[in-house]
């Protein structure tokens, strides 16, 4: 099944199994979802579970959060990641901190499709993970193929703080594999995707793809490829653990480069395994402009498979 | 200040159907012992006890005993800053609200938050947070929760005149007014948010605008305790009929500053002067005094639970900076929800099934 | 050779002829600046000739006063390349600090004798140079970590990193290869084996990944903007000195001589077990096999000059060093037929060692009589090596390689066993000898190599 089905069916497999979870968002019922993501979902478990919700960022998140703590477990859907700046308040300061306050977990669960490289343009294509993993009290998850995106939602609808789960829409149908049935949690760490001994090449949701792409034939090279998976709690032991065997480490992020994940994960090379690098810790991310419309403007701004590519070899030859 | 009429009776023959002499006594009471408990806090304050700022309910003691009376054990609050008595009302003893203040291990966040940013989820209060307001939302969810689950129970959600300009305020009052939630937005307007006063902060007063959203909006006098829980008790009706939500303005005055640093040199003396007539404390005492009821026992049996709260707060150990970091995350495995706080009201005893 | 003159007390630098047939040189880099103090005999500069590049030590001690000839320019012997006042002291104002540079006169009018030779440790910032560090050398952490967890002394493993820099997989090369020995790392690379690795062009960008199939959002999914292909990446840069002039010889090699290469393939189970016990290389282990070898077919000790072909007696053996960016050099073990297997090892140690190190003397890389080289370290299997003018013959010892073969015992029972092979290939001229006369000599070397 695709990336999307998968996310579709851990939902629908915990709402089967689980009456406390309900979806919530914009477009989600009767239109299935502006992605399609809950296609079918209204036919199966009504509206009172599927929500129909009205335009307020900031009252879906918010909602959310007093659903939560009476009980239910709902999944608030962003129509667009980027919507998530209308919600930061509720997000970051009502559900981030209540736990660490007042001693009461806040389950909700927030999906957020994110990512670009469709001429979205700059409000449908941002990554705003970073701003969350900033925030203490969140946890930021980001699949990058369809068996994680189905495990990491299930894990994310169960475990009982605030999730944050960044669904790429650009992998939504171009990632297709199998998915293994009924309901499983994938923990929130790391996951090579590639082994190798030469160098690491970190990353997570669509850039994994690239960074797989752009070092499966580079000079007969063996490039290992870390799939992050989860950015909080981030897999601080496997990627030191990475560097260990390779010593050189080349870190990729689709979001913007200032202070992107990429940045904490080279900052954690520097400061834990500076006596297992044999080369500097370099990034590739894509610039810190708004994410432009006009595809060769698009394309040249986020981090392709030939930029990886020449960083990896660069890095290698080092 | 533009008010709209009541939809119900305001007088006195009919507030006291549901109240019982007990019951009169009992709102004397927690209003005395929010009004203690913050003037001991305030002078703890001065004597350099209480870190950070300090706000408190002066004058506006009844909107939040007169409401959280009405407030049924298994109903959920959204308590805001100048709302000690609905804590109190709830269970919460002095001694962890004066520890909470000081910082201590032993307040109700453990000194994780200050001042009025606390709520005890044991008891269904949810703490709040400093933007306003942002828990009107909270309690839209959670009324969304009850809905959808068809329980007989609402939740209940205090806010100031200033908050109303905020988005969050709008969303929630469109939201409750769509899904006609079993809601109760109760609107502390005491004239002044900080420095700035109505005529800065609205055109119109929003206890107008819930028309607008769809649901009656109703203007009480906040300073008189008895109103204050008719209006709550009939709203809670209201929504556990199915009939949605109700905006509730309280109408009081806030008699102290902002906070304890704030020294209010921008309210006029005479409006001060006016309102201090209006003390709900003083009037609901005057008011059991007529009933025979000896308001000095009360009072001293309200002094007596503060000092002994005092003694009790200054004995907790400050907490353990080596505790800083912990419990950012939930690693448990229990589902933690919200429980039921104490509901004094007789009504709630007397009750058979139901409400 | 320096010329003094002892009017005004100044000594010139001069080019000097680094071999009987060196006839200019070009200087690499001036290790001083006008106005440095230099002491006697301290490197002043670096220049490169055909045969070797090396130091240039002050003929005297004094002030450098001029540098006539710059980086980069080549001139013939005997060229003066800088001057040097002798009789100026050390602590007077370097010229660029708005002092008159020093001159006789003004040293005389103080009535000062030259200061005397002995290296001054006092005021000039430039005169504590240290004489032997040609580069600067400098180590990652993990590298750095590697070496003090093995006690590795980093300074003698050649790095394959940009610029020549030691890397993690240098170490663990090293380390692998026995390396904790005082050894050197394996004879390296040799250039002119094919199997030098080459950068890899940068390729033209592929396709890239196809669109997403169009979906009912308001935004349809576009082709991405076709990539231009990617141009090689690199500026042009000229061959350094040394290159060219190696390039030079191999060709002028290929061009004489009639070159064929024959293969024999060696069980080295007998060189590993020798390696193991006196702690070196299977090189000179190896060498030693060739030397007898070698006085069994003398026709490939020899020298083949137009038609003169000159048997010699004693074998010279050039074995091959590389320097990396700085090309090959093939310094010679003289009487090898003199040294055992061990005496070989620590020659060659010594040789290798003072090639990095650009120490040897123009008589170290003359007079070879055969060649062996071994880049076996980096896996390669086989290989058509350049014989050295104007010898005959050039061996190449390939990689040791675990492979399954077959051993027939005593009664002619056939097993298959494991076994280290390498593969032994000769190149040899065809207008000296035959290919039959090869292939025994490569057979006896075998022989010997297998019942070592």
């Amino acid at each position: 099944m695709t990336y999307l089905q998968a996310i579709a069916d851990g939902m629908r497999q915990e709402m089967r199994h689980d009456e406390r979870v309900l979806v919530m968002g914009e477009d989600i019922g009767v239109f299935g979802g502006a992605f399609k993501v809950t296609d079918g979902f209204l036919d199966e478990f009504g509206a009172d579970r599927v929500m129909d919700t009205p335009l307020a960022e900031s009252g879906i998140i918010g909602t959310a959060i007093g659903a939560a703590v009476v009980g239910l477990r709902p999944i608030a859907e962003m129509q667009f990641a980027d919507f998530i700046s209308c919600g930061f308040d509720q997000l970051v300061n009502v559900a981030g901190k209540m736990y660490y306050r007042q001693g009461l977990p806040v389950n909700v669960t927030v999906r957020l499709p994110s990512g670009g490289g469709f001429s979205g343009g700059p409000f449908h294509s941002q990554n705003p993970e970073a701003w969350f993993m900033h925030a203490p009290g969140l946890k930021v998850v980001a699949p990058s193929t369809a068996e994680d995106a189905k495990g990491l939602l299930i894990g994310a609808v169960r475990d009982r703080n605030p999730v944050l789960f960044l669904e790429h829409k650009h992998l939504y149908r171009r990632v297709k594999a199998d998915v293994p049935d009924g309901r499983y949690v994938t923990p929130f760490t790391a996951r090579v995707a590639r082994a190798g001994t030469d160098l690491t090449v970190i990353a997570y949701g669509a850039m994994v793809h690239t960074a797989l792409e752009a070092t499966e034939d580079l000079d007969g090279a063996s490039v290992e490829v870390l799939d992050l998976r989860s950015l909080v709690p981030l897999d601080e032991e496997a990627i030191l653990a990475s560097v260990r065997k390779t010593s050189k480490v080349l870190v990729v992020d689709e979001a913007n480069q200032t202070c992107a994940a990429g940045a904490q994960v080279a900052a954690l090379i520097a400061d834990r395994a500076f006596e297992d690098l044999d080369g500097p810790v370099r990034r590739v991310a894509t610039p810190d402009v708004p994410i432009p419309f006009s595809p060769p403007l698009e394309q040249a701004v986020l981090p392709s498979v030939d930029r990886v590519k020449e960083a990896a070899r660069e890095l290698l030859e080092y | 200040m533009a008010t709209s009429t009541a939809e119900w009776a305001q007088d006195p023959s009919a507030v006291s159907e549901h109240l019982t002499l007990d019951d009169r006594v009992a709102l004397l009471r927690y209003m005395l012992l929010m009004r203690g408990i913050e003037e001991r806090a305030m002078n703890l304050y001065r004597q350099g006890k209480v870190p950070g700022s300090f706000y408190d309910g002066y004058g506006q003691e009844a909107v939040s005993v007169g409401a959280t009376f009405a407030m049924s054990a298994q109903d959920r609050l959204c308590v805001l800053h100048r709302d000690l008595g609905a804590h109190l009302i709830r269970g919460v003893t002095p001694g962890r609200i004066l520890g909470q203040y000081m910082g201590r291990e032993g307040g109700v966040t453990g000194g994780r938050d200050g001042n009025v940013h606390f709520g005890d989820h044991r008891l269904g209060c949810v703490g709040m947070v400093s933007m306003l307001p942002d828990m009107m939302l909270v309690a839209t969810g959670m009324a969304m929760a009850f809905k959808l689950r068809h329980e007989a129970r609402c939740a209940i959600t205090w806010f100031g005149d200033g908050s109303t300009s905020r988005g969050d305020f709008h969303e929630a009052m469109n939201w409750a007014g769509v899904q006609r939630l079993p809601l109760i937005f109760v609107l502390e307007n005491n004239q002044y948010a900080y420095s700035t006063p109505l005529d800065h902060q609205f055109a119109v007063d929003p206890v107008e605008r819930a028309q607008a959203y769809g649901f009656p909006g109703l203007s009480v006098d906040g300073n008189d305790v008895e109103a204050m829980f008719e209006a709550t008790r009939q709203a809670r009706e209201r929504a556990l009929a199915g009939d949605g939500p109700t905006l509730i303005e309280a109408i009081t005055m806030r008699m102290h500053g902002h906070a304890a640093h704030d020294d209010m040199k921008y309210v006029p003396k005479e409006q001060v002067e006016e309102w201090r007539k209006k003390d709900p404390i003083d009037r609901q005492e005057a008011r059991l005094r007529d009933l025979g009821v000896d308001t000095a026992a009360v009072r001293a049996e309200v002094r007596d639970a503060i000092e002994a709260g005092t003694q009790e707060a200054l004995q907790m150990p400050m907490p353990d900076p080596a505790t800083a970091t912990d419990r950012i995350f939930y690693e448990g495995d229990e589902d933690v929800v919200l429980g039921d706080g104490h509901a004094p009201w007789s009504g709630f005893a007397r009750a058979t099934g139901g409400v | 050779m320096s010329s003094s003159n002892t009017e005004t007390a100044v000594v010139d630098v001069v080019m000097p002829q680094m071999g009987v047939s060196v006839s200019e040189g070009t200087i690499v880099e001036w290790r001083k600046r006008p106005g440095d103090w230099v002491a006697y005999e301290e490197p002043i500069c670096d220049i490169s000739t055909d045969k070797i590049d090396t130091e240039v030590p002050s003929p005297a001690t004094g002030r450098l006063t001029e540098v006539v000839v710059d980086v980069g320019a080549t001139v013939e012997v005997g060229t003066v390349l800088a001057r040097i006042a002798t009789d100026a002291r050390p602590g007077e104002p370097h010229a660029s600090e708005g002092g008159e540079p020093p001159t006789s006169e003004a040293a005389a009018a103080t009535g000062d004798t030259p200061a005397p030779a002995t290296p001054d440790p006092a005021p000039e910032p430039a005169a504590a140079r240290p004489a032997d560090a040609p580069q600067r050398r400098r180590y990652s952490p993990v590298v750095m970590r590697i070496a003090a967890e093995h006690g590795i002394d980093l300074s003698r493993i050649q790095g394959t990193g940009r610029g020549g820099r030691v890397r993690k997989q240098d170490v663990l090369a090293y380390l692998e290869n026995g390396g904790a020995a005082p050894a050197p790392a394996e004879a390296p690379l040799h250039i002119e084996s094919p199997y030098r690795p080459e950068p890899t062009p940068p390729r033209a960008a592929p396709a890239p990944a196809a669109p997403p199939a169009p979906r009912a959002e308001p935004e349809p999914a576009p082709t991405p903007a076709p990539q231009p292909a990617v141009a090689a990446t690199g500026r042009g840069e000229p061959l350094s000195r040394v290159r060219r002039s190696i390039g030079e010889r191999m060709k002028r090699s290929l061009e004489l001589a009639a070159h064929c290469t024959t293969i024999v393939e060696c069980d080295m189970s007998a060189v590993e077990a020798r390696r193991a016990l006196i702690g070196t290389t299977a090189l000179p282990i190896v060498a030693r096999c060739v030397v007898d070898a070698l006085r069994e077919y003398p026709a490939l000790n020899a020298w083949l000059e137009g038609d003169t072909f000159t048997r010699h007696e004693q074998v010279h053996l050039g074995i091959a060093v590389s320097l990396d960016e700085d090309g090959l050099i093939v310094p010679v073990v003289r009487d090898a037929q003199d040294l055992s297997d061990e005496g070989l090892a620590r020659r060659i140690r010594d040789l290798a060692r003072r090639a990095r190190e650009r120490e040897l003397a123009p008589d170290d890389v003359r007079g070879g009589t055969f060649t062996i080289t071994n880049p076996g370290q980096y896996g390669a299997l086989a290989a058509t090596p350049i014989i050295n003018q104007p010898q005959v013959a050039i061996l190449d010892l390939e990689a040791v390689v675990k492979r399954p073969v077959v051993v027939t015992d005593a009664a002619g029972n056939d097993a298959i066993a494991i076994r280290p092979m390498a593969m032994l290939c000769m190149s040899w001229d065809h207008r000296a000898i035959d290919g039959a006369y090869a292939a025994r000599f490569l057979a006896a070397l075998r022989r010997r190599i297998e019942g070592v």
